[in-house]
Formats: structure tokens, sequence, C-alpha cells
């Protein structure tokens, strides 16, 4: 509570916001909703020079429909994401995962952008993305690139993202017609940070899977494909999901006041076994 | 709304008690202009912030202050050689000087040793709030870290290094009751189990806070959230002033909890204050509270109980071992607690207790909701079921058959005066909550279990405690009742005014309740112990009964006519055959020299103090009993638990205000819910690692049902109106119950807290294979 | 190195406009700078919800939001409930009738997380009030008084 004071600078454009970025030389935080900068900083944990609002420029939020993807303007608000009829029409894991952000005043505040540049491990949104094969769109000012979900964050709360860059946008592809999808979560209450969330989406046929893509938060140092469960699922009957998902290796859960490591293994298989369920089910209601 | 059940026996025609009316200060915390601690801002009030220990055990090379008082903004920056008296006293009572020094002390600011993660250091005054941080950051401390002692079994050790220079014992209690030995020998069946107990937090809303200022008269005022305004003294000796020139005022507090009972903000305000001159605010971040505040002891407990066939009790054989924490605090006497609750409400006629408490290099412990009462029920509770499942027979039975009875004697001697309505506890649970639900999926399984407990309320008595209270009249005829009991959010203010009112026949609106003022109202002691409506609830009903008379009085021998033929109704006095409008009785009074106004002081039992040696006639004034029952559904794969439904039913002697019964029975089942599946002070050498509420988890609404309460009223209690306390008493079953219905869903017991979901699985694990043990 | 920045906001109906750190969250804005301080300081972290207020009718968690990031809104909070007269609201007068309030710490960020969940207009039952609730923490109440006021006045009320 007890606070160094910062400086406190409002961009109104991408642009500004990254030269203000450049100015400050690594001493400042971007800032969007808050809701994940604002207690690091009264906990202490980080104290900043600056903070370069970002919230109030225009045209960074909002879903929009282009070709076969959702375009998600990294400023849109959890609440926002959550009752948007183009997001549970096309995405309804996105719209699960984002449900199970925070309280409700964090889903008030807080935006799709901010969460994923958080670069939590933890975090249900990094997780949804990087399952989903979302891209994102990345901006220093000056020049843009494109980020795969699953490539953009490195480590904990370490992202791939430059001092000076913002993360402007995502590309959600939709869900093609005929797959079906699965969101799971243990968190110690409602709202706490995932001990290990878990997302999948799978495409069946004749009560076998035929394509599958399923991951892990809260289990290593940033969210994971199961690339070997993955590969192993193809052609694999329903029924027999329990069995090919045996213990999940590639994870490197750790012991933290939430959960063991241990336990974290043991929600990784049970997650992942969920999830997958629950997509070939919806994938056979689909067809 | 009213209790959801009433059970009564010896009712009272009564007119204001024993009624769900909206408490006297709800209207104006609900329209937010309650004043709390940290809401007073005074003209040319600075702020004051602790510098604390990074590190739990080390010997301070350097501690060097000339950069923060550079900093821009830093008016004083302290440190112990500043503080008049650096030395705050604990007494530990009942002990011999083989185990302890008889009085244990602690800085209030360290100079050369530190002991825990979060002793403070030094004390940074400046004169605005932003200057704070980087004032305590430029405070150069150098630590000399020293080898700690982290677990009490560990500092027991020969060559374990010394927490204190006197030793790592900090107190220790025996119990000898009967022939313990005998009585297992001639058992049909023994039972035993180890269990244990975490830290918890007490985590009220409300973080430690207070506001100071010097009086023109140099009286140090310190209005700070308190559950001890007598706390004064403590600052005077600390300051090196008379006891006089000290004031503390406790406005509402924001939660207590036994965590306001010790002295958190005041001796540093005081300093501050007393340094500058200067009115001074400090309020302690939630990461402060978690960190440095005493905690819940964390005990280790070993059960062994003898049993005969039909289940009765022969004999119980208890060990205890709490984590004292870093300094003595009250761990002495929360562990006197565990000693005599040991055997909770049975009947125990051979019985051996052998306690210990330990300094270690953990966060202190202390008073916390229970107070040592609480952890032992996880004990004796799960030796309960055990022993039923031994020998086959029904939870519910084997406790009734075993329930103390009027004429029964404690352990510890002391005979139990008051009737007790254990069993009708335990039939109102298991009555209202009905048939046992069924599991919703596949995968799940679901429990039901009772725990129950008993748990004293009022002091220890040789504490020899006393209460006053005033109460007068206003001419207008409404009534100014002072008392100073600090009031912490479970009504006792508001309890004050309804005894009040019930004896004199004053509207509720119409009275005004000054409390919580060491200087200005009459002293009534702690708001701790669970001991406030027996003590100044009966100070009032005193001073009030005596303000009744001395009204009646008057207004007979006005009228001439015998005392008897009036009595106190709403707005007047109503005669045999002329009512006396109320005013009009009060003027009557003033013209006769009859004062409308009175004085009333209780004193609470009284008995000998105890040695390590327990033995007494008399320990508590009484016991409050009590059972709750739980429904809930395990995820076999998650070990998720989820509480579907939950009693709790205690004899609470008299509801003075049903609805405050009710409260303080759901909420202290939710706090105790808390500690039996969420909450835990995590420490890692000493270094805590829960330091925020993002990682100190205390239940939300989700997390729990509704608590439904059944309130059972022997009109029993040595309270107001038989009323018994009821504050604390309702922590004590929910972790017994809940460790009990996951032992009935799954076939094996939970023995540590908190029981996190990743503890399940092992109970699943065990269960089966314990069923396949009876398989085979 | 302390700026200074001008917030204007409208507070339970009042204008006010100050010039205080930049730095400022909310909750401290209008407690120390505002001397509006019926919302509380819980943790800091967004998690208590102690000091929930509208912002522009939407409930947030003052401690987490600066001020000069919400200039020129409307922050409405518990203080603001009431009418004019003083009468509490009918949300306030259920919390009052059941208890709701016991060191009452709680209770400003509790009203106002209770009244922005009301205003949705649907009827909630006891679940749904405890599922949108686990934001707001109590230590006193175990909840119970807090659900059944808030039921008694957006439906399920006891069984
Ligand atoms: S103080 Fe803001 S959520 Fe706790
Ligand atoms: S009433 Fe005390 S925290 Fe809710």
């Amino acid at each position: 509570m007890f606070v160094k004071p910062f400086r406190y600078e409002r961009a109104s454009s991408v642009t500004e916001a990254c030269a203000l970025l450049r100015e400050y030389d690594g001493e400042a935080k971007v800032i969007a909703g808050g809701q994940s900068l604002l207690p690091m900083i009264n906990l202490g944990l980080v104290d900043p020079s600056a903070v370069v609002d970002i919230s109030r420029i225009a045209g960074l939020d909002g879903v929009a429909e282009r070709n076969g993807s959702l375009d998600v303007g990294a400023l849109t608000r959890h609440r926002a994401l959550e009752g948007d009829a183009l997001v549970a029409r096309h995405q309804p894991l996105l719209a699960e995962a984002v449900r199970s952000v925070g309280n409700t005043r964090v889903r008030n505040r807080g935006t799709l952008g901010g969460s994923l540049a958080h670069g939590d491990p933890a975090a249900e949104l990094p997780l949804a993305m990087t399952v989903l094969e979302a891209e994102y769109e990345v901006s220093n000012g000056n020049a843009t690139r494109t980020i795969a979900a699953g490539e953009f964050p490195l480590t904990y709360f370490t992202t791939q993202l430059a001092e000076d860059e913002l993360l402007t946008g995502v590309r959600v592809p939709k869900l093609p017609a005929g797959w079906g999808w699965g969101f799971h979560e243990v968190s110690r209450r409602p709202g706490d940070f995932a001990v290990v969330a878990a997302a999948a989406v799978v495409r069946c046929r004749g009560g076998a899977i035929e394509d599958a893509r399923v991951g892990l938060a809260g289990v290593s140092e940033r969210p994971v494909r199961l690339t070997s469960v993955e590969a192993a699922l193809a052609g694999v009957p329903v029924s027999q999901i329990e069995d090919v998902v045996g213990e999940v290796d590639a994870i490197e859960p750790i012991t933290d006041t939430m959960a063991s490591a241990g336990y974290r293994r043991r929600l990784a298989r049970v997650l992942a076994r969920r999830v997958l369920a629950d997509a070939c089910q919806r994938s056979e209601g689909a067809d | 709304m009213s209790a959801d059940e009433i059970r009564t026996s010896k009712a009272e025609e009564l007119r204001v008690v024993n009624r769900p009316l909206a408490r006297h200060d709800a209207a104006e915390k609900i329209a937010g202009t309650t004043r709390y601690a940290a809401d007073l801002a005074l003209g040319g009030m600075l702020h004051a912030r602790l510098v604390r220990s990074q590190v739990p055990s080390a010997r301070l090379v350097r501690r060097d202050v000339s950069r923060a008082l550079e900093v821009p903004g830093v008016v004083a920056v302290l440190v112990g050689e500043d503080v008049p008296h650096n030395e705050v006293w604990v007494d530990v009572p009942g002990q011999t000087t083989e185990v302890v020094a008889l009085k244990a002390s602690m800085q209030v600011l360290a100079t050369e040793r530190v002991r825990f993660h979060g002793e403070p250091i030094a004390l940074v005054v400046t004169e605005t709030e932003d200057s704070l941080a980087a004032a305590c950051e430029a405070v150069d401390v150098e630590y000399d870290l020293l080898p700690g002692v982290f677990e009490p079994e560990d500092g027991l050790r020969e060559g374990a290094p010394a927490v204190h220079d006197q030793g790592n014992l900090l107190a220790e209690w025996n119990i000898d009751r009967g022939d313990v030995d005998a009585a297992f020998a001639r058992a049909d069946v023994v039972v035993e189990g180890e269990y244990a107990t975490q830290f918890v937090d007490h985590a009220y809303l409300e973080p430690e806070a207070g506001v100071a200022w010097m009086d023109d008269d140099g009286v140090l005022n310190i209005r700070v959230a308190t559950q001890v305004v007598e706390h004064y003294r403590d600052v005077a000796r600390i300051l090196g002033v008379p006891d006089s020139k000290v004031r503390v005022i406790a406005p509402y507090v924001g939660g207590g909890f036994g965590g306001k009972e010790d002295m958190t903000v005041e001796p540093y305000l005081a300093l501050a204050v007393a340094h500058t001159r200067r009115p001074v605010r400090m309020t302690w971040t939630r990461n402060e509270s978690l960190l440095a505040r005493a905690k819940r002891h964390r005990t280790k407990m070993r059960y062994r109980t003898a049993a005969s066939r039909d289940g009765t009790i022969l004999g119980q054989d208890v060990e205890i071992t709490s984590d004292a924490g870093a300094y003595a605090y009250l761990s002495a006497l929360v562990l006197l607690y565990s000693s005599v609750h040991a055997c909770g409400p049975y009947r125990v006629d051979n019985v051996r207790v052998r306690s210990k408490t330990v300094y270690t290099n953990n966060p202190p412990t202390s008073a916390f909701r229970g107070f040592g009462g609480m952890q032992v029920v996880l004990g004796y509770e799960s030796q309960m079921d055990e022993l039923a499942r031994e020998l086959g027979l029904d939870p519910a039975e084997v406790r009734k058959r075993n329930s103390l009875r009027r004429g029964d004697v404690l352990p510890v001697g002391q005979p139990i005066e008051t009737e007790v309505l254990l069993a009708e506890t335990i039939d109102a649970v298991i009555e209202r909550a009905g048939d046992k639900p069924v599991p919703r999926g596949p995968r799940r399984a679901v429990g039901r279990a009772i725990a129950s407990n008993m748990q004293s309320y009022g002091r220890l008595v040789w504490l020899n405690d006393s209460a006053a209270a005033w109460v007068g009249f206003q001419l207008d005829g409404s009534l100014t009742v002072r008392c100073g009991v600090p009031d912490i959010g479970g009504g006792q203010a508001s309890s004050l005014a309804q005894i009040a009112s019930e004896i004199l026949g004053v509207d509720m609106d119409d009275i005004s309740v000054h409390f919580g003022d060491s200087a200005l109202t009459p002293l009534a002691g702690t708001t701790t112990a669970t001991r406030q409506l027996l003590m100044s609830g009966n100070a009032v009903y005193e001073a009030a009964t005596m303000l009744r008379n001395q009204i009646l009085g008057a207004v007979a021998a006005e009228r001439d006519q015998p005392v008897g033929s009036f009595e106190m109704a709403p707005g007047e006095i109503a005669g045999v055959d002329q009512n006396v409008p109320l005013k009009q009785a009060l003027m009557i009074c003033r013209r006769r020299n009859v004062p409308i106004e009175a004085l009333g002081t209780f004193y609470g039992p009284k008995g000998r103090e105890v040695g390590r040696e327990l033995h007494a006639e008399r320990i508590f004034p009484d016991f409050t009993f009590g059972t709750h029952l739980v429904d809930l559904e395990i995820d076999l794969d998650t070990g998720q638990v989820r509480l579907l439904r939950y009693v709790a039913s205690h004899d609470v002697g008299r509801a003075i205000n049903p609805m405050i019964v009710e409260g303080q029975i759901a909420g202290g089942a939710v706090q105790g819910i808390g500690q039996a599946l969420l909450e835990e002070v995590v420490m890692q050498e000493g270094v805590n690692m829960t330091g925020g509420f993002f990682q100190y988890l205390i239940p939300t609404a989700a997390d729990v049902p509704d608590i439904e309460s059944v309130i059972v009223e022997s009109g029993e209690g040595l309270g107001p109106f038989g009323a018994r306390g009821v504050g604390e008493p309702p922590i004590g079953p929910p972790a017994a119950a809940v460790a009990a219905a996951i032992c009935d869903a799954v076939g094996a017991r939970p023995t540590t807290l908190p029981i996190t979901p990743e503890r399940v699985p092992d109970c699943i694990d065990r269960g089966r294979s314990r069923e396949g043990g009876t398989a085979a | 190195m302390t700026q200074d920045i001008t917030v204007t906001l409208t507070v339970n109906g009042r204008t006010v406009t100050r010039a205080a750190g930049a730095h400022l969250s909310l909750l401290r804005w209008l407690r120390d700078v505002a001397d509006v301080t019926d919302p509380k300081y819980g943790c800091g972290e967004g998690v208590c919800g102690a000091c929930t207020v509208l912002v522009d009718g939407e409930p947030v968690s003052s401690c987490i939001v600066l001020a000069a990031q919400v200039d020129a809104a409307e922050v409405t909070t518990v203080a603001g409930l009431a009418g004019a007269d003083g009468v509490l609201d009918g949300l306030q007068q259920a919390f009052l009738e059941h208890g709701a309030a016991q060191c009452g710490f709680c209770t400003p960020g509790m009203l106002m997380a209770a009244t922005e969940l009301v205003s949705r207009g649907v009827r909630l039952d006891r679940d749904t009030i405890r599922g949108e609730l686990h934001g707001n923490l109590c230590r006193c109440t175990g909840y119970q008084a807090i659900v059944d006021a808030i039921a008694s006045v957006a439906g399920g009320e006891r069984g």
C-alpha cells in the first residue's frame, strides 16, 4: 500500500506508448486494466518509475470476425470477452476460459492483452491461446510482428515482448466444424490462480480421435502443449483416452504454497483426460 | 431473520432480550459512516512504518539510519536505544524456574538479535505516506545469520540452537488423574492416533491500525483497533510515564478473533508521538499483518484412548506439543487451555496429559478464537470416531454415552456445575440434517460426520476478572451506558444496550453505548476468552438493576406505596393502580436525592492459581457445549472436497439476541472450515511464504454451504438471563467434523490440517487398502 | 519526483477535483485526498473486496486502479447508496434486518458488489449469489446473513 511514487503517462496511440516506453528506457511499465501490475506494485514486487496507460488508445478493443478467425483487440476486457456473441459461437473454449479468470472486479478491468503479456504460467488465457494456436500482433510503434501464441511466453512472467513493444491484438482461429473443446481447471478457491488448468480441442469421428490438441497451464514455466500425447491420440477410440494419457511427462511442475509438484502431476493427468473426454463428446455431438 | 431453530428449556417472559433485533451499531456500518481506526485523519498528522527483519534468526551487526534521515519527508527514525523501556513483559504463570523464567520479554524494537521474519527493528516517521517506502528501504540493517529452530521437536534436542538464552522449552503442563496404566490394562479396546494442526492467521478484514496524539494536558491518546484498552498500562511502562498519562480508545474494530489481543501498533504510535509531539497514524499492510502478528499455534497431538466394549471411555493418554514461535506472548496459557480441554466434553476418570510449548524461530503464536481449546477437538473427536469404528458402534451413541453431566469432574479436578445438553445438540443436528445425500456422479464419494466440543467461557479464575459498567438516565428519559468493553464486531456493545433495555424498559433506539475508552468508560477488561457477555453483560445487568431499584424505590416512597407495587415499563413506571411517566419519575428521584445513574461491577468466579501440575477445583467459570454435522462430497480423482450441508448446534444458555448468536455460529463455523480445508501460514525455514491474500486462503462465499444453526437454550449459563458465551465455541468442531466426514466417505482419516485436496488421495488409498485388508 | 496530477471524479453525486500524486490508487485518492473513507483497505491485492466501489456502474477494486486512470468517471461508494435524507436503500435495509454486518469492515465493499449484482435484474438463487460474491471476503459472518439479505432482495429466500 505504501508504494514509492511513480509517474503516470497516458498514451493516446500505440506509437506514443512505445515512444514513452523507449524514453523511460526499461523503467516504465505498461498499464491497461492494471489488475496484474498494481497488485505487484502494492506488494513492492516491482517499482517502476512510471506507468504508461494504454487503456484509452482507440481501436484496440472488441472482437471482429475476419475470414476463418476472430480478431480480438488487446484492450478487450475479460467481461466483454465473456459475453461476446462471436466468441460464444466460434470459440466457446475461450469464453469458458475467461469465465475462470479472477473475480468480477478483475474481469471488469482486466484486459486480454494484459493477461497474455503478464506471462503467468498458471493463467487461463495464455493456455487457451496456445491450444487454439492463436497469433499475437505485436508493435513497437514503427513496425509490427506476429508471434505464435505457443512461442510468446518464455518463462515465468517473461515473454517475447521487447521493452518498447506492445501486444496490440490476437487472431484466434475459429473452431472448425466437427471439432469439440474442453476446458477444466482446479484452483484452491473459485477465482484463484489455477493450480493446474487444461484445455483441448479434438476432432472425432465414429468414436475415434482424428486430431487432438491438448495443453496444460500451471505445470511448467509456461503453458505447454502435450505434443507426444497428441500424436499418440490419433486414431485412438474415445473409450481408450485414459490409457493413452498416462503419466504426463514433458512437464516440470513446482511446489509452492498452493500445491506440491506431485499433486500438480496428478492433476495434469486427471485434467488432461477430462478435457479430452469433454472435447470428444462435444465433437461427436457436433457431427 | 430469526435463527433457524431455537430449542428452549426454562423459558422466561422477556420483552427485548431473546429477540433477533437489528444491532444498534449496524445502521452506521451499513451506511458506511462508522469511523474505524484507520479512518481518522488529524491536522498535521505524521505517518509511521516499521523496518522489519528479513531473516528469521540473526545477530544485528549494524542498524544505520543516517541515509534514511536524509530521505525527503522523514521526520524521525527510531531504534531500540530510543525506547525508554525497550521491553514488553509477559507473565508465564504456573511454571517453575526450572522450566523457564517466570517472565518472558520481547523488545519493542530489536537491538542485538532478531528471532523471526518480520520482527520490528526500526520505526520510520514521515510527513507523508509517500516517503515511507523509500525511508524504510534506506535504513541499513546488516545481519549475521544464526542457525534457527524451525520445528519444536528440533528445539528440544540436545545441542539445538538456543532461541532464548534460558532454553527453548517455554512452558509445560501435566495432568494426572486416576490410574491411566491400569485403565489401559483392563480396556477391551485401545485406539490411538497422531494429529497435527497448522499455523493459522486471524485474517480479519481490518489490518492493524491506529492514530495517536498528545492532549493539551500531556495525556497520550491512542485510538486503535484493539481488543484490550487496558494495554494503556503496557504503553505507559514502555514510555516510562505514569499509567494515568496514557489513554487507549477502541473504536469499532474490524474483527479481532484474538489477533488484536496483544499489542500491535500501540507502542510504535506512542513512541512516534512522544518523539515528535505530533499526531501519528500507523496502518499495517496486509503483508505486515500476515508476517508479523502472532498466529494460532501449530500443534502436534498424540492420543491413546482406552475403552470398554460398550464404548465407555476408561482412560486417555495425551501428549501435546505446540510451537510457541519466537516470543512467549500467551503461548503458556494457550497450552494450558489445550491441556484442560484435552479430553473434550467427555467423562474420563483416568487421564494423563503431558504438554509442552517450545520456542522456535517461527512467527510468535498467541491468542486465536478457541485459544488452544480448539486444536484438541481434532484429537479427541478423531479418537471418539475411531473408537466407534473399532467397536462397530454409532459415533453419536458413543459420544452421548460418555457425555459429561452435571456433577462430573473434569480431569483437572473442576466439577461441572451447570446442566450439559451435549446430547441434545447431537440429536438436534442429526434430526435437522435428515438423510445423507448420494453422490452426484461416478468417481465421487459422499461422507457425513458429526463433531462435538466444549469450550470455556470467561477467564481463568485466578486472574480475578472483573468488569464495570455505568448506566444512567438522561432527564429526557433516554439512557446512556458506559462500559470499557471493546466492540470487535460481535455485537458486544449492542448486547449491553439490549440487556439495559430489557431491565429499564427503554427503547433500544433511545440508548447510547459509550465503550472501549480506558479513560472515560469504567474498565471492563478484555474482549477475549468469550468473556464479555459474562462479565460486561453481568455488570450492565447489575448496574441497570441497581438503577431500576433506585427509581422504583423513589417512586414508591413518593407515592407512599410498597416498592413491589411498581415496575419499569416502556416510557413509564407501571403501578398497581397508577402509572408514573418516566420523566416524572426521574424528577422525583432528583427531588429526593436519589441518583438516576448507577455503577455496577461484576466479579468473576475466583480460584487459586495453578502450578505446572494442573489440579484445581475450579479453573474456568463454565463451558459451552455444541455439535456440528457436515455432509461433503469428494472428487476421487482430484481430491477436491465440496461441503454440501452444514448444521451447527450449541447450548448457548440463553440467546440474548438470536441473530447475533446465529451470526457467531455461522462465522465461527466458516472460520473453522477454513482451518479444516484451506488455511495455512506456510513457513519455510522460518521464512513466511504466505505474505498476501493471494497466498493465505480464507473461505469465500462460494467455498461454503449455508450454515444452518440450531440454538439450544438450557438457561443454565452464568451470564445474564442464563446466557453462556458463544464467541469462541463454534470454531471448535468444523475441522474434526470435516476430517471425520472424509473418513466416512473414503475409509481413512486425514490427521493433518489443512486437508488440502492433495492430502485426500492418500486417504483414498489408505481407505482402499484398509477395505482390502478387512476383506482378506 | 512525485508527480501531481489533477483528477476530477463525481463521487456519490459530488464533483471533486484534486491535484494529487499520480501514483495514487483510487482507494487512496478517495480516502486520503477526498476524505471519502467508507471504502476500506484490506489487502491492496484486489483479493478481499473491502475497497470495492462502482466506477461508472461497474464494481472495481479501488486499491488496484489508479485514480488517474479513471479521471472523469462517476464513482459510487457505499455512502452514496442511502437517500439524501439518510434513508437506507432496499439492499442496505436487508443487510440491517438480516444482521449481515458484524464488524462491518467488509460491508462497504460487500454492499457495492451486491448492489451491482442485484442491479442486473435477474432472479438469483443462493448458489448464484455465493458464486458471484466469491471476490468479496468476510471473516465474521460466514456469509450466511449476507446471502440471506441479498436473496431476500433478489429472489430465492432460504428454504
Ligand atoms: S483492498 Fe482492494 S481488494 Fe483488498
Ligand atoms: S462483517 Fe467483519 S468482515 Fe464481514
